[in-house]
């Protein structure tokens, strides 16, 4: 006897199925324009460092960060330059960095500091840097932050 | 503590503290169940984004959040086969007498050592920051028993082995 059919999902075509994409408004932009967007912005990071200037670097690479699942490349992009960023800045910077960021910036560089967590030993990640920035972020943004990390739809 | 050590767990205590905002919810998908939707995983709005925290690629913990539970699961540090083999039993060990520790799971979720589900029932009752002060102290003694553990069973074979040993000296 033919058993398979139990086997179909029958909630999936459900009139008022809840699908992923209703879940957050989906990126603006496609995969290739987000790739680009993210090499200006790492070479905008770039002379931004040599200057010394880590807050602007930090804002420049934090705003309209890119999400949703098709623009990995871009992601993955951003990712290296925050960490970059991250790695060189001095362990005594750090407090007052933070402390001048916006709130839309320091969820978005929370998001980055969890997914950076997420892959231990990729690239020059350092679990030590991320947990003393993630200690500092959690002083100056409180746990609220962490909340809206976990909430947001709009994973980095 | 180590200095390495003390931020880790700062991460953890945070984390944990921010995921265990908890209220009751019964399942949308079967009527007059009530299950954590963390473990039902029948509807994707009550789940909430799971967050990692890595010491580094052999210590971490992964913190899965939902609307009625959460699920916080420990990758145990192991550097030698000693380690991994006594790791092993003491997280079956207690894995063994979940009920006594109430908020511990039977089974770790995969790629990790043990795993606990923290339900809303479990913060109605007990008190929010105690449950972290648990997990916080779990994380502290699990490290120091194994090397303990393993530091005995180093001493105890060297003297096995000369007692057996002595047998052919003389």
């Amino acid at each position: 006897m033919d058993r398979e059919f139990r086997k179909i999902d029958i909630d999936a075509y459900d009139e008022d199925v809840l699908l992923e994409t209703e879940l957050y408004e989906p990126y603006p932009y496609d995969p290739a324009t987000a790739l680009d967007q993210a090499k200006q912005r790492a070479a905008a990071v770039r002379s931004s460092l040599a200057k010394g200037d880590v807050p602007g670097a930090l804002g420049n690479i934090l705003d309209e960060a890119p999400y949703g699942p098709n623009v990995e490349d871009a992601k993955t992009l951003t990712l290296q330059t925050l960490v970059t960023i991250l790695n060189s800045t001095k362990s005594t910077d750090i407090p007052g960095v933070v402390k001048s960021l916006s709130q839309d910036r320091q969820d978005t560089l929370m998001k980055y500091l969890y997914k950076g967590m997420g892959m231990p030993g990729w690239g020059d990640l350092s679990g030590s840097v991320l947990l003393g920035w993630h200690e500092k972020l959690t002083e100056a943004a409180g746990i609220g932050c962490i909340v809206r990390t976990m909430t947001d739809r709009k994973t980095v | 503590m180590s200095n390495t050590l003390r931020p880790y767990l700062a991460a953890v205590r945070s984390t944990v503290t921010a995921a265990l905002t908890l209220e009751n919810f019964a399942s949308q998908v079967v009527e007059r169940h009530n299950k954590p939707e963390v473990e039902a995983g029948s509807s994707k709005e009550a789940l909430l984004n799971p967050l990692t925290i890595s010491r580094n690629e052999n210590e971490r913990v992964l913190i899965e959040p939902s609307v009625n539970s959460i699920r916080l699961s420990i990758k145990i540090k192991q550097a030698d086969e000693i380690e991994r083999i006594l790791c092993h039993k003491f997280a079956r060990f207690l894995m063994q007498r979940a009920e006594s520790f109430i908020v511990l799971r039977r089974k770790p979720v995969t790629g990790y050592d043990i795993s606990f589900l923290i339900t809303n029932f479990h913060t109605e009752t007990m008190l929010k920051h105690k449950i972290v002060d648990f997990i916080i102290n779990f994380m502290e003694e699990v490290d120091k028993e194994i090397s303990e553990m393993k530091l005995s069973l180093n001493a105890r074979a060297r003297v096995v082995a000369e007692s057996y040993l002595t047998a052919f000296t003389s």
